[in-house]
């Protein structure tokens, strides 16, 4: 009997205690400061400048000195990378690359692509922003024209290769396009093999 | 990267500021405002010896003898319904916009902040667009009861608003059963949650019915026990008759002139908060384990008036426990003799009386909101309980302690002389204002015990 | 309508119930079963008669995909298994693979594995107490847990890049060593942590309805613990005082003293709710004491054992267990000698503990059918893989 009522009125005294503690820690709340990043007009800079620098945003190559090596297309799991090369129609002891796509709506920015590369050409940038209209257009072509091929960059030994900074081509690329451009629909064929 | 539609994507409020403000500040106060001045000018004027004595004097219409005059009386009374009933549809908005920004500041976050200046018209949007959503009504849905059952609610939540009072004579009529009438006719939700839970024909409505059914129905016990415990110290069961028998002061209130009606005042709380379906007592309409109970098949305008009843009933809640423990509209300092005074001879009023009026209506407001903010306060802090124990709690514990509350009261009542009640006033009013400050001081160490925390109150 | 009726009821293998009972589904669209789980329930009103978990509404063939991935290209796939505790998912394939090859991981790459590790786990851990509280019906504490579980998330970030599925570690190591200023920035956090942990235990921990909510629900004794295989949390909070770290140590654990938490039955009976919930709140202490050993002591070196780009492991198995923070997580890898496993087996604690739900079920009402499913910390994509 006694310890009934103890244990009655025990139960009453530990809901006033823990409500009391529970009540006043969510009050001491409302004057702190809440942490709400308001994405994206009320920040003090862009986001994407906040970021890390090991960031895993979108894949930026730098084309003027990737070695057209593929070892980035090798080691991607699920396939993102294409990279088709061919000989130099006017210099036999050059090569080129014709095609360099990366779909960018498949890519899980797994980070396994940048490894490999000898020069640094491909990377991720801190970008992440990258709404288009079409998922076609998320299929980012490096090399933008076929019929103008890129060379193959030779290294020179004991030299870093001269990579532009980190993200300023592929900010510079999604400023000039527009998000509802129409995705291009002369797809090249697939990589050739060689 | 720049995205262009076509039209300039920044939101009306950027580029319109000013005007989001004046209209934001139209809604915050000049509604409420109107339909307060509305209230004050209305309501008093609406008996009918005023109204005879209005009609003669300032119309020449001798009303008294008119064979018209019910359906006069009548249209009055229409119009003081559709004012009260505007302040609850009101109220319920704007408490959800206060619940939205108190429970974003409680859990970290910002809450609404971009309708309108801080976030205010985001009812005013919530509210157009239940209105205008696809209203659905499930195929093997009891359509008649379906389409009825929000209308019970309604009707459960509206009818309380005849009694309250809102200021010294704004209130739409003061019956002399009026606490008898209240707990009488708060019982009509339960007829709205347990005919939506059957009629939607889907099992999870059903528990939330069933589970609504029964937390209503048992609350009701000591809810209305707790309520008895003012009638006793004051005599009267009118609700202007409560409210008078106590005074300005805090020590004049009921709550703390008598340590039982201290204690009925949480159990009067506790089991209002259980009638009403708020956390703890949320069961019928479970988020995280029931998903809208008992109105998981509503849209639209439906909805619109389960979720208002829910809202506005914390006003219900909150007048209640105000009206019957908390003093009510008593201002400090200003007595019976001095209304009557300023009332005068005449049909209108001085001026000074509409003053008093305003000044009561605000003390009214005041505190009744200080009671909702608690509300919302308790909801986001306190888990839910299970439907045993909210079943054993108001068993077991709440209605023991109404009837000993009870029996305490009537024992004191009795016993006790005026000056002792005094005393105890002044004894239990210092006592809570030292709980209070011992409250605010945890709730400031709270701050400095999280290392890196400390008071900001930026980023709103 | 009627057809789902039947499967409802051919999962629950009954044919004989009365009118009074219902059949209903929780899921597998519900805010509570924490991923897409259904639980097909026969109830009669609020009390269970039975409750049978139907899975498999988040299968991505994982495993079939180890087979057809190379080696190293997996690893982005693990943090799939678990997203929740991907470091672990990720360190147990690692460990596997590492043995199939017998090369082991230099010590630095060891201590950094246990700091990302631990610092995962409390990533996790306030995902899990945060939802549970939220299932029983306190919906502040989730955010807050969620803004304390953001300060990890950045620095893992800042580590390796990524805020939920790392791919950090690498076979032989992990892909990167500590940043600049990085270890400053984590010793601050654990000490907001420490001081952080006992306004929580204020919060919610100890309120009484949430105390009465979970106390001698979902009893699970030692030997049912034991006898359905469960694991981590779930195995302590029942008394079972077992732990890969320490029984079965692999990586730097051996070098570091912490206690391993396990349920005493505080508010109720041994092997409660509470308990399982209590022993999550006190690993984050752990965890942290854990990180502060590592980086005091962190030794220097190279961060990667030197293992082939395109790895040709002999014939063979190997097993890699790691201490997930939802109990054991084993990688069972069986190689052919080409470059891609023949099969690859992943067994994890959630998967396990979806045995025991049809055992507790009878007799339990449906508010506690949630805080049970709650307290197992179940991930939806760890059952599916």
């Amino acid at each position: 009997m006694a310890e009934g009522i103890r244990e009655y009125f025990g139960h009453i005294s530990d809901v006033v205690k823990t409500f009391w503690e529970g009540l006043s820690v969510t009050l001491s709340y409302m004057v702190r400061r809440p942490i709400t990043v308001q994405y994206p007009d009320r920040t003090e800079k862009r986001v994407a400048d906040t970021l890390p620098s090991r960031y895993r945003g979108l894949l930026e190559v730098d084309m003027s000195v990737c070695t057209g090596c593929m070892a980035c297309e090798r080691a991607c799991p699920i396939s993102v990378i294409k990279v088709s090369t061919d000989k130099d129609p006017t210099n036999p002891k050059q090569r080129v690359i014709t095609q360099f796509d990366v779909d960018e709506s498949k890519c899980m920015f797994c980070g396994l692509c940048v490894e490999p590369c000898p020069t640094g050409a491909i990377q991720h940038t801190r970008e992440f922003e990258s709404t288009m209209k079409s998922i076609d257009s998320l299929v980012f072509r490096w090399v933008a024209d076929p019929e103008k091929p890129v060379p193959f960059y030779r290294p020179v030994k004991g030299q870093d290769a001269p990579r532009a900074p980190v993200g300023e081509i592929l900010r510079k690329r999604m400023a000039e396009a527009s998000w509802i451009a129409p995705a291009s629909i002369l797809v090249p064929d697939g990589p050739k093999k060689d | 990267m720049k995205i262009t539609l076509g039209l300039d994507s920044t939101s009306l409020t950027r580029r319109y500021p000013r005007l989001a403000i004046l209209v934001t500040l139209f809604m915050a106060f000049g509604v409420p405002l109107g339909l307060y001045v509305a209230a004050l000018a209305i309501f008093p004027l609406n008996t009918p010896e005023r109204l005879n004595a209005m009609a003669q004097q300032w119309f020449g219409f001798d009303l008294a003898g008119s064979p018209y005059r019910n359906l006069i009386y009548i249209a009055f009374l229409l119009l003081v319904a559709f004012i009260a009933v505007n302040y609850t549809a009101v109220f319920g908005g704007v408490s959800t916009w206060v619940e939205r920004r108190v429970a974003g500041r409680m859990q970290s976050r910002i809450g609404p902040n971009r309708t309108g200046a801080a976030g205010f018209l985001a009812w005013v949007a919530d509210a157009v667009k239940m209105v205008l959503k696809e209203d659905t009504i499930p195929a093997t849905a009891d359509s008649l009861l379906f389409r009825g059952a929000p209308y019970f609610s309604m009707v459960g939540l509206l009818l309380p608003f005849v009694v309250l009072p809102f200021g010294e004579s704004t209130v739409v009529t003061d019956m002399n059963v009026g606490a008898f009438y209240v707990t009488a006719v708060t019982a009509f939700v339960v007829v709205g949650i347990l005919v939506s839970g059957w009629a939607s024909n889907s099992k999870w409505a059903l528990f939330g019915g069933i589970r609504g059914a029964a937390q209503v129905l048992s609350y009701e016990i000591p809810a209305g026990i707790a309520l008895m415990v003012p009638v006793l110290m004051a005599g009267t069961l009118s609700m202007q008759g409560i409210v008078r028998a106590q005074g300005g002061w805090p020590w004049d209130w009921f709550v703390f002139q008598n340590p039982a009606a201290f204690v009925a005042f949480f159990i009067a709380v506790t089991s209002s908060l259980a009638e009403g379906n708020r956390t703890p007592f949320d069961l019928p309409e479970a988020e995280s384990e029931l998903v809208a109970g008992y109105h998981a098949e509503y849209s639209g305008f439906r909805l619109a008036i389960f979720l208002m009843v829910e809202w506005a009933n914390m006003w219900i809640m909150g007048g209640l426990a105000v009206t019957m423990f908390l003093g009510g509209w008593q201002v400090p300092g200003i007595t019976d003799e001095m209304y009557k005074s300023a009332l005068g001879t005449g049909l209108v009023p001085s001026p000074i009386w509409f003053v008093y009026q305003a000044l009561s209506m605000l003390v009214f407001a005041v505190k009744t909101w200080a009671l909702v903010f608690t509300f919302i306060w308790l909801r986001w802090t306190l888990p839910r309980v299970r439907v045993d124990q909210m079943m054993s709690l108001c068993w077991k514990y709440l209605v023991p302690g109404a009837f000993l509350c009870f029996i305490v009261t009537l024992l004191w009542q009795i016993l006790v002389p005026p000056v002792g009640v005094k005393i105890m006033g002044i004894v239990l009013t210092l006592g809570a204002l030292a709980l209070l400050v011992k409250f605010l001081v945890d709730t400031r160490r709270n701050i400095d015990k999280v290392k890196g925390d400390r008071v900001d109150l930026s980023n709103w | 309508m009627a057809i789902d009726m039947q499967l409802d009821r051919h999962i629950l293998r009954r044919t004989d119930s009365s009118d009074e009972e219902i059949v209903i589904n929780f899921g597998p669209q519900h805010p509570s079963t924490h991923g897409v789980i259904n639980f097909v329930t026969q109830t009669n009103g609020e009390v269970i008669r039975r409750s049978v978990p139907d899975i498999g509404y988040l299968h991505r063939g994982l495993e079939k995909i180890g087979e057809m991935v190379p080696y190293p290209g997996y690893m982005p796939f693990t943090d799939r298994i678990d997203y929740l505790a991907a470091m672990f998912a990720n360190e147990g394939y690692a460990l596997a693979i590492e043995r199939l090859l017998g090369v082991e991981a230099p010590p630095r790459a060891k201590y950094i594995r246990a700091i990302a590790g631990e610092l995962c786990r409390i990533s996790n851990h306030f995902i899990s107490v945060g939802t549970m509280a939220t299932d029983i019906g306190a919906a502040t504490p989730l955010t807050h847990a969620l803004r304390e579980r953001e300060t990890v998330n950045d620095l893992l970030e800042e580590l390796c890049g990524a805020r939920l599925t790392f791919n950090y570690h690498r076979i032989g190591g992990v892909a990167f060593d500590l940043p600049e200023g990085w270890a400053t920035k984590v010793l601050r956090f654990l000490d907001h942590l420490d001081s952080y942990i006992q306004e929580w235990d204020r919060l919610i921990t100890f309120n009484n309805i949430f105390v009465r909510r979970l106390a001698n629900v979902g009893i699970i004794t030692r030997e049912k613990a034991v006898d359905y295989g469960l694991a981590g949390p779930n195995l302590r909070g029942s008394g079972v005082n077992w732990d890969i770290r320490r029984d079965m140590p692999y990586g730097a654990y051996p070098d570091f003293e912490f206690n391993i938490p396990v349920g005493t039955g505080r508010f109720g009976t041994l092997g409660d709710c509470w308990d399982r919930y209590f022993v999550r709140v006190q690993e984050m202490v752990e965890s942290s004491k854990i990180v502060r050993q590592a980086l005091a002591k962190l030794p220097e070196g190279e961060i990667q054992a030197k293992v082939a780009r395109k790895l040709k492991p002999e014939a063979g198995e190997a097993v890699g267990r790691v201490e997930s923070a939802r109990g054991e997580m084993l990688y069972y890898v069986v190689s052919d000698g080409s470059e891609k496993a023949y099969r690859l087996r992943v067994r994890t604690g959630s998967f396990m503990a979806m045995g025991i739900i049809e055992e507790l079920s009878p007799g339990i009402m449906v508010a506690d059918l949630i805080a049970i499913i709650a307290s197992l910390d179940v991930v939806a994509p760890e059952v599916d893989r």
